[in-house]
């Protein structure tokens, strides 16, 4: 259990830093800063986005694998209880954050191709758009995780 | 835009093969594995449960990595602009598919009479096909090229609201 439980942490805190480097990501792409300033909003939009490109790949794909690896005791432990509670609405919320976090690794090639050095203009567009996908991905698998895990938390 | 980089094609295509084929695995649960969690073991294709639950999903995955690699290798020896334009076709007959379907059920329970054919899913499958083939064809190159890109998360996100309406019985039961 001690082991289920540190992977299961250790999926958590690597899921934080990839919220964390996708959100920075994003929102400088979606929000350059204009003139510079030194107030805290102004400094988390002015981040290079191009430095960020493989530690969120990276991180992205650990997440998954080490998520991945959670999901087989999750299957017959957690799971059986909640269904045996009738937690339907947890065991689908967790349903659809297994197709999305498949859903947003798939989108990872793309996303590399897209943000290749040397930036091509031509793929501005897409680049933003499928940055905000992943962003929105990872968001929400972030929150269902929480939810689901809450359900039967820490030691239950 | 003419992407001249092979491997962002490849990325491109893969990506969006790799959505449809994966929705089309879970549909009818096509994986390439089972694994047993309780037991630790693995069956090829799928298998019932034994001792305790089956998983399925890792076969997904598998299944739809192998058929989006065959499809992203096979583009990497397409003339590009055709490549683009069977995009577009797959895109268009999958919500043609949806379109058709559901006005032919539509039309089926309004009726009158038993229009049992309506209820074909090959026969809404084979117009949306016929549908597609035919805006595709004359869909002009350019619009073809600028859209291209977009699908890497557009068809994403369509594949997401099939699984997603697939799950509907868990929030609604």
């Amino acid at each position: 259990m001690v082991f289920w439980t540190s992977l299961l942490i250790v999926h958590g805190l690597l899921a934080v830093a990839l919220l964390g480097a996708i959100t920075h990501q994003a929102v400088a792409l979606w929000w350059p800063v204009r003139a510079a300033s030194g107030s805290f909003v102004a400094r988390f939009r002015a981040v290079p986005s191009t430095s960020y490109v493989w530690a969120i790949i990276v991180l992205y794909a650990v997440t998954f694998v080490m998520g991945a690896w959670v999901y087989t005791h999750y299957r017959y432990t957690s799971r059986l209880a909640l269904e045996q509670l009738r937690f339907l609405k947890t065991v689908g919320l967790f349903e659809v954050k297994e197709h999305l976090a498949t859903i947003g690794l798939i989108v990872l090639p793309a996303y590399w191709a897209f943000w290749r050095r040397p930036l091509s203009a031509d793929y501005a567009e897409a680049r933003k758009q499928v940055t905000l996908f992943l962003a929105v991905v990872v968001w929400a698998n972030f929150l269902i995780g929480h939810v689901v895990n809450n359900a039967r938390g820490f030691g239950s | 835009m003419i992407v001249t980089n092979r491997a962002a094609m490849f990325a491109i295509t893969f990506t969006v093969g790799y959505a449809v084929i994966y929705a089309i695995c879970t549909e009818f649960n096509l994986p390439l594995l089972t694994y047993h969690p309780v037991t630790g073991e693995v069956d090829f294709l799928s298998k019932p449960p034994r001792s305790g639950p089956a998983m399925y999903w890792y076969g997904w995955l598998l299944t739809a990595l192998i058929g989006a690699t065959i499809l992203a290798l096979a583009t990497t020896v397409t003339p590009e602009r055709w490549m683009q334009r069977g995009i577009t076709f797959g895109v268009l007959a999958a919500v043609g598919y949806l379109i058709v379907y559901s006005v032919a059920l539509f039309i089926y329970d309004k009726a009158t009479i038993e229009l049992e054919f309506l209820k074909s899913r090959w026969l809404s499958a084979i117009a949306a096909i016929v549908l597609a083939a035919a805006v595709s064809l004359f869909t002009p190159t350019s619009w073809n090229e600028r859209v291209w890109p977009g699908w890497v998360w557009v068809v994403p996100i369509g594949a997401m609201a099939v699984l997603g309406y697939y799950l509907t019985p868990y929030f609604t039961r």
